[in-house]
């Protein structure tokens, strides 16, 4: 008899615990419906693979009972994305994949008039390394080749690269500084015109992330002569970061991770932190990592607040050096 | 022959039932996609992404690539029969497709536009497995001058587009490199002719400029008549919807033309296939017999650009094989596929994924030849659209044209933009401006001022550089040849009027 009290107060009990449970989970938050995904790129872009690749980890990995699904807000640099995001003002089924480029566009663009502080950030997830590199036969075999050539030639040497905003630019504008040498910086809109370029000698140089680079090293048609990071790249021990060869300069970061509209109510931001927490940790995202040569770049809470700060000032800095026009 | 191998290869792999399925589902949604307007193979290989993580990566890419190749067969239908350009890659199939839709030949203007797809695409995989590594070799001899000198070569064509009078086909290339100028600065990042518009800063889409110019433009014109009821003509009898022997026979230089231009402009990441589909009209033009007939419904006038930008995609292939870069912008989203796969991308992807590659290039053999089954029994089918009553087929142009628009970015500013272009594009009519080099100088603007920017920055601003370089001194002076015939046949002319008078 004794025995069936004592279960009945188990079953009592965790009746009363489920209840409490239940209690808890009405007042935290939960997606009743599928979350929106704001990306700034188009379909194919560097953004909208990545949020993809996310959604579709997150359901394999059994993180989110709601989907993701993509938004392409293209337009702008990233401005018609984040003034849409600002639209959303307190809404909680929108999220915004951002990228370095939401840092530097409001700064140089009079019309993008949402700023990465007017949204509520998240977490940041990867950061993207990146590497020197040259042609497979050009003499230059370290960065102090290269940048004696460019101190012997002044704006003979030449750079492939992106929009002048781009970290690839950014990367030249602060190793022009610390050293004192220029040399030349081209735009393509296009990655494969970037190598094409270099590989056809028409540029001497390149920014470029590790995994590709590997490709072309592996291939014979590239060498790599300094890694743009803190410590050197795990898949080229071998290659000096700047520091190392002498060139004491900011890494300038490449970013992506996840933020929200302003002003959504805590408990979003709480729910959020929740599934990042869980995801990061999940074997699909590790391995995601490593196939592409991320590094984790995961941060959130004040230290994400103060990245992003810190971000724009260094930002405005470098673009005001360069002569960019700033415009915030 | 290692060709052969890596050929046999291929088909073990692109002949298996699975792979044979998706294929054909790959084909059939690029038709699909080629005929929606607006919606492009780039933006469809993206949102289809997700759906192939659990599918076998060969069978993926083969579905993924079949929706790239396959829309550039779609792509040509509205153009013929509704002068709605399905993908930007058929814009110039308007100029006489439409033309011979009005006279009644749309069935064939259909199966010549399928025929000639077939023909160049199929060139243009051969021409992938035989010659990629020297083509890709000459194509990195291409830097920003020789760039810049193949789109000068590309602005001439204006002389072919321009109509009656030159004046006026400038005037109207000179809006079109205007308007490809509104947009942010790729070198300063600086915005230009934006207004305060955010919508602008990213550059007016030249699918909006031309469906508004060609569609909603030719839909105002025809409502002006209030006694227009008379329908086009649709030939009864499946023998007057397909070409002829004889029209088969005229376009036999377009399609060698075609082949060849759009697989060497596919070669080159910089270029594009609507830049490919000008350059080929522009060379059947120069060297037909007929030249003056272009832009009223000749036949070749739709099969040289139609091949062009289907073998284009053979092309777009070639430095993604050798070279490991992207040839296009729906080439750049395989890469990103194969990435997401875990599978990497670059020089060594042949060597690495010999199955994988070749079953590629072959199904894109099957995949042509079942776009043609696919699309010539729907020609009659298509056809008969034209006789649908002007009250339901005009609104449904329009419907169509907006909803297109729409779909490109979810953006209602678009369809603002393709109202205020349709009126311009009316306009133009009514002023018998011509609407073709409107569209090509949006085409080329862009990457004539960034190949020209590029290479001063390159000179240190010493123009110099775009005439030391053989490729690109080559390129000019067949630009300036181009341009100076005209005038010499003009001076002719008036030589041997005089010489008559003077007799």
């Amino acid at each position: 008899m004794k025995r069936t009290g004592s279960y009945l107060l188990l079953v009592k009990l965790s009746f009363l615990l489920w209840a409490i449970g239940g209690f808890v989970n009405a007042v935290a938050f939960e997606p009743t419906k599928p979350i929106e995904a704001v990306v700034h790129t188009g379909p194919g872009g560097g953004s909208d693979i990545f949020a993809r690749a996310i959604a579709e980890l997150m359901q394999k990995e059994k993180i989110i009972a709601q989907r993701l699904q993509v938004v392409n807000k293209s337009g702008g640099g990233s401005a018609v994305a984040m003034s849409y995001l600002a639209e959303k003002k307190g809404d909680t089924h929108t999220i915004g994949f951002f990228t370095g480029v939401w840092v530097t566009n409001p700064l140089t663009t009079t019309a993008a008039k949402v700023t990465i502080g007017d949204l509520t950030p998240i977490v940041r997830l990867v950061l993207e390394p990146a590497v020197f590199a040259v042609k497979a036969d050009s003499p230059y075999k370290t960065m102090k080749d290269f940048i004696d050539a460019a101190k012997k030639n002044p704006n003979q040497l030449k750079q492939s690269g992106g929009s002048v905003t781009g970290r690839d630019n950014l990367v030249r504008l602060v190793i022009q500084k610390a050293t004192g040498v220029k040399w030349v910086y081209v735009s393509f809109p296009s990655g494969g015109e970037r190598i094409a370029n270099l590989l056809g000698g028409h540029v001497q140089a390149m920014v470029i992330e590790p995994q590709e680079a590997g490709e072309h090293i592996k291939a014979g048609n590239m060498r790599v002569i300094a890694a743009l990071t803190e410590k050197r790249l795990p898949s080229f021990p071998e290659v000096p970061t700047l520091k190392e060869q002498g060139v004491d300069v900011p890494v300038i970061p490449q970013a992506r991770g996840i933020l929200a509209p302003p002003a959504v109510p805590n408990d979003v931001v709480r729910y959020w932190d929740g599934i990042f927490d869980r995801f990061a940790k999940t074997g699909s995202w590790k391995q995601y990592l490593e196939q592409n040569q991320f590094e984790d770049g995961f941060l959130r809470g004040a230290a994400l607040n103060k990245f992003f700060g810190d971000l724009t000032v260094q930002m405005r800095e470098v673009l005001n050096e360069a002569g960019v026009k700033v415009v915030r | 022959m290692e060709s052969i191998g890596n050929l046999l290869l291929g088909f073990s792999v692109a002949l298996t039932p699975g792979n044979l399925f998706w294929c054909f589902v790959g084909v059939f949604l690029g038709t699909v996609v080629g005929i929606l307007p607006g919606l492009g193979p780039a933006a469809t290989i993206a949102m289809l992404l997700p759906l192939t993580f659990k599918m076998d990566h060969t069978a993926a890419i083969i579905m993924l690539a079949g929706i790239y190749y396959g829309s550039k067969y779609g792509g040509s239908t509205t153009s013929i029969l509704l002068n709605v350009p399905g993908e930007s890659a058929s814009v110039v199939t308007c100029l006489d497709g439409y033309q011979m839709a009005r006279q009644g030949r749309a069935g064939p203007a259909l199966g010549i536009a399928a025929i000639a797809s077939f023909v160049a695409g199929t060139v243009g995989v051969i021409g992938l497995m035989l010659i990629a590594p020297p083509v890709a070799r000459f194509a990195l001899r291409f830097g920003p001058p020789e760039y810049f000198a193949l789109m000068a070569l590309g602005l001439t064509m204006v002389v072919f587009l321009a109509g009656k009078s030159m004046i006026k086909g400038l005037l109207a290339l000179f809006v079109g490199l205007w308007l490809a100028g509104v947009g942010t600065d790729l070198f300063t990042a600086e915005s230009r002719f934006t207004f305060g518009q955010m919508e602008l800063l990213d550059g007016i889409d030249f699918v909006i400029v031309s469906i508004g110019i060609f569609a909603v433009a030719e839909v105002m014109v025809n409502m002006e008549s209030r006694g227009g009821t008379e329908l086009f003509k649709v030939p009864k009898g499946i023998r007057n919807l397909m070409p002829t022997l004889k029209d088969l026979k005229d376009c036999r230089f377009a399609f060698l033309n075609g082949s060849v231009i759009g697989f060497l402009i596919g070669v080159l990441p910089g270029a594009g296939s609507t830049i490919a589909s000008f350059l080929s009209y522009g060379a059947e033009k120069a060297f037909s017999r007929h030249p003056e007939k272009f832009g009223t419904g000749v036949i070749e006038g739709v099969a040289a650009p139609e091949g062009a930008n289907n073998s284009e995609t053979g092309g777009a292939l070639v430095p993604l094989l050798t070279l490991g870069i992207p040839g296009s912008n729906a080439t750049a989203i395989l890469l990103a596929a194969l990435i997401l796969w875990g599978i990497k991308p670059g020089p060594l992807l042949i060597q690495d994924n010999p199955g994988m590659f070749w079953g590629l290039v072959t199904s894109m053999y099957v995949g042509n030849v079942m776009l043609l089954v696919l699309n010539l029994p729907l020609v009659p089918l298509f056809a008969q659209i034209l006789r649908v009553p002007y009250f339901v087929l005009y609104p449904g142009i329009l419907g169509i044209s907006i909803v297109g628009v729409y779909s490109i970015s979810n953006s209602l500013f678009d369809v603002w933009l393709l109202g205020l272009f349709g009126l311009l594009g009316y306009a133009m009519r009514k002023l018998d401006f011509p609407a073709a080099p409107l569209v090509l100088g949006m085409v080329l603007g862009d990457g004539l001022e960034r190949a020209l920017r590029q290479s001063l920055m390159m000179s240190e601003g010493h123009l110099s550089v775009l005439v030391t370089r053989p490729l690109s001194t080559t390129m000019i002076c067949l630009a300036l040849a181009i341009l100076i015939m005209p005038l010499v046949n003009k001076v002719r002319f008036f030589r041997l009027k005089a010489m008559e008078q003077d007799v």
